[in-house]
């Protein structure tokens, strides 16, 4: 039972269904998407980034490198919810929103490839 | 990932999660506890201005409260904030520098930005193992005529003078043993531009297995070794290395030259010199008794020439082995022993300083030397002095005493591993000269000297073959009978010679000493010139443009360009036809 390992999975793994939470839904309604979630997935996917630091196999700069995408569309998707509400205060229009889901979507996709990584990685060792 | 990226990724996985975490639970508390607005309703901070409120307060800028003045709870929360976000941000930036200090980050930085740089080299490169006065003399010599170098060095000391050093161009370093076949990896022995392996670490050892290293890695490279013991020289000589440099050997030959020819060592001090030596008048050797102090590796190759020129001599050394090698010597009366150390008057005067005609102050000690020469000048003022310089910083003491000839082990080195990579065909010149006369000797330095003048003249190799010299092989082939006097004719100004001297025509099966002007050059000849830089672009012009050759062949300028040519071909072909009939018999 390795601690770290479990650590590492589990934060990957929460990064993907939190993620999955907030996506799932109509795309343009505002009700379906709750912007905690949404800082929720923000938060455990940076945490899962820096948890793959260091780390110098080809696996590791794999994984690091679709931690790094889901951060990065994740980062755009709250910038485009804080100018939607403040900066333009026409409130979370639908197509703000749909832009929001889209992204997230896009940070969704990278957090898949990163659990199969996950779960292929977890299978080679096993041999 | 290369090792430095991911070392400080590593390092720094623990601050970046706290500061994570920390901001979070900041921006949680500042979105739950309530607040107040200008109307006194309830109020709370959407995440985006929480955020903003937290990242103010971590980095202690701290701008106001916004958009309200924070209500008492949110105060009480800001607070806690502070204190938390504040000292993580200090935690994580101090994490950073403390890593950026860190020894072992360092060296792998400097390792990692030293292979950039051995990538980065494009240019032909000879890699010099050991820096020290030697490695010194060795770089700074191969500089000064624009080779580019990379230094290995187990002493880090000794290459923070080479940061301090100005160089023509940049010397990538490494600071790591020479010997281990990994650093020698690292510093590029095996990179194709790598022209060459220098071998003068002060150790014998270690220079007998850079040369292995190096030959296993980078068969066919060239490797000049020095060294000073003749089991490790015999053993160097035994799998190929090229050069070896001993600096005992080298200056006994030039003792010999010195006592055989004057003009002779003349030419090999000035030709072999720095650029910028001046000629310098001759070193006249003296005859008679000899007096040597100090029998150590330098004494004992001197004794041998002074005992072929059949010199009577005497030896001062403090210790007695002297006398059991050469008992028989001493009986013959050829040579006397005293034992002492000979830099005071009376031991000089029991070896016969008043009518000795050279002294040679050759111990290991520098202020012995120094000692024995003043103590000998007094006595005898016009005693021909020979001294051995062990120190690099006393040069300007020994060039004070006017001695007549001093041997720097290190310059000796330096010197000969230059001419040994950059000018091999000196060597073979002058060994060929040193079978000639005093006479030829004579001649020769004033010839030199009157048409490329006092200071030190550029030397260098012309192939004849495709690469180097394409028109001359070009019109060899057509069957020409092309000359050493074509070529160093100036390929610019009608019917005047270039300041340049052939000095030696060197073929498979011969090779010609000073060859005359009419001497006709053959396919894949090397020929050595000594002239000034301006005289060897000249020169490139006429071994490689074919409109220059034909200048100085025919003394007719022909037209460059093709048009030109071809309406020139067709009204001057009659011409022609008579000049290639007359000019190239039986072809």
């Amino acid at each position: 039972m390795n601690l770290e390992k479990v650590v590492f999975s589990f934060f990957m793994i929460l990064a993907l269904t939190l993620n999955f939470g907030f996506f799932y839904g109509d795309v343009d309604n505002p009700e379906h998407h709750n912007v905690f979630e949404l800082l929720a997935v923000l938060v455990v996917n940076m945490v899962a980034t820096v948890l793959k630091f260091g780390d110098r196999s080809q696996m590791g700069a794999m994984l690091l490198a679709t931690s790094l995408v889901a951060v990065v569309q994740l980062i755009s998707a709250s910038i485009v919810w804080s100018v939607a509400v403040h900066v333009h205060e026409t409130g979370l229009t639908s197509a703000a929103m749909a832009t929001i889901v889209s992204l997230s979507g896009g940070a969704m996709l990278a957090n898949i490839i990163s659990v199969i990584l996950l779960m292929i990685e977890a299978a080679m060792l096993r041999h | 990932m290369n090792l430095v990226t991911s070392m400080i990724l590593r390092r720094m996985r623990a601050p970046f999660l706290l500061v994570i975490c920390v901001y979070t639970i900041a921006i949680l508390g500042m979105i739950v506890i309530p607040g107040v607005d200008d109307e006194g309703n309830v109020w709370r901070m959407s995440i985006f201005d929480a955020f903003y409120f937290v990242s103010y307060t971590a980095t202690t800028i701290g701008f106001g409260e916004i958009p309200f003045p924070l209500s008492h709870a949110q105060r009480l929360w800001a607070v806690v904030t502070i204190y938390m976000t504040v000292i993580s941000w200090f935690y994580a930036i101090g994490r950073i520098l403390t890593l950026v200090q860190e020894k072992t980050f360092r060296e792998a930085a400097t390792r990692s930005s030293f292979k950039r740089d051995i990538r980065a080299l494009d240019q032909p490169f000879y890699l010099v193992c050991g820096f020290g006065e030697t490695g010194r003399a060795v770089v700074s010599s191969l500089a000064e005529e624009c080779y580019r170098t990379v230094v290995i060095e187990i002493n880090p000391d000794n290459l923070s003078e080479l940061t301090l050093n100005e160089m023509p161009e940049f010397v990538p370093s490494l600071a790591g043993d020479a010997s281990d076949p990994e650093q020698l990896e690292l510093a590029g022995v095996r990179h194709p531009m790598c022209h060459g392996v220098i071998a003068v670490t002060p150790s014998d050892e270690t220079n007998l297995k850079i040369a292995i290293t190096s030959k296993l890695l980078h068969p066919n490279i060239r490797v000049a070794c020095r060294s000073e013991i003749k089991e490790y020289a015999d053993n160097m000589i035994s799998f190929d290395t090229d050069y070896i440099v001993n600096p005992f050997e080298t200056f006994a030959n030039i003792f010999a030259m010195a006592m055989h020819s004057p003009s002779l060592h003349l030419i090999y001090d000035w030709l072999t010199g720095s650029p910028n030596t001046k000629l310098s008048g001759p070193v006249y050797f003296r005859y008679g008794h000899w007096i040597l102090c100090g029998y150590g590796r330098f004494g004992r190759q001197l004794f041998t020439h002074l005992q072929k020129h059949n010199m009577p001599t005497t030896i001062i050394d403090p210790s007695g082995e002297v006398e059991a090698e050469y008992n028989d010597v001493i009986e013959k009366g050829q040579c006397t022993f005293i034992r002492g150390i000979g830099f005071d008057a009376e031991t000089l005067k029991k070896a016969g300083i008043d009518h000795a005609a050279g002294l040679i102050a050759g111990t290991d000690n520098d202020s012995n030397n120094l000692s024995i020469i003043m103590t000998g000048r007094a006595i005898n003022p016009d005693v021909f002095v020979v001294a051995r310089q062990n120190e690099l910083s006393n040069r300007a003491l020994y060039q004070a005493t006017r001695a007549n000839l001093v041997m720097r082990p290190r310059e000796i080195i330096a010197r000969k591993i230059r001419v040994l990579f950059q000018t091999p065909l000196l060597v073979d010149f002058l060994s060929l000269a040193r079978d000639r006369d005093a006479e030829w000797a004579n001649v020769t330095v004033s010839r030199l000297s009157a048409i490329v003048g006092e200071v030190r003249p550029h030397l260098w190799t012309v192939l004849i073959d495709k690469k180097e010299a394409p028109a001359v092989t070009q019109g060899l082939e057509f069957g020409r009978k092309i000359t050493l006097g074509h070529i160093t004719q100036d390929p610019i100004i009608r019917l005047q010679k270039l300041k340049c001297v052939p000095l030696l025509l060197s073929r498979v099966d011969e090779a010609i000493l000073m060859p005359e002007v009419d001497a006709e050059i053959h396919a894949m000849d090397r020929i050595l010139f000594c002239g000034t830089h301006e005289v060897r672009n000249s020169m490139h012009s006429t071994l490689n443009e074919m409109s220059s050759l034909n200048f100085v062949m025919t003394l007719v300028k022909e037209p460059e360009s093709y048009i030109w040519r071809k309406i020139y071909r067709h009204y001057h072909r009659d011409e022609r036809r008579k000049k290639e009939r007359t000019q190239a018999p039986g072809k």
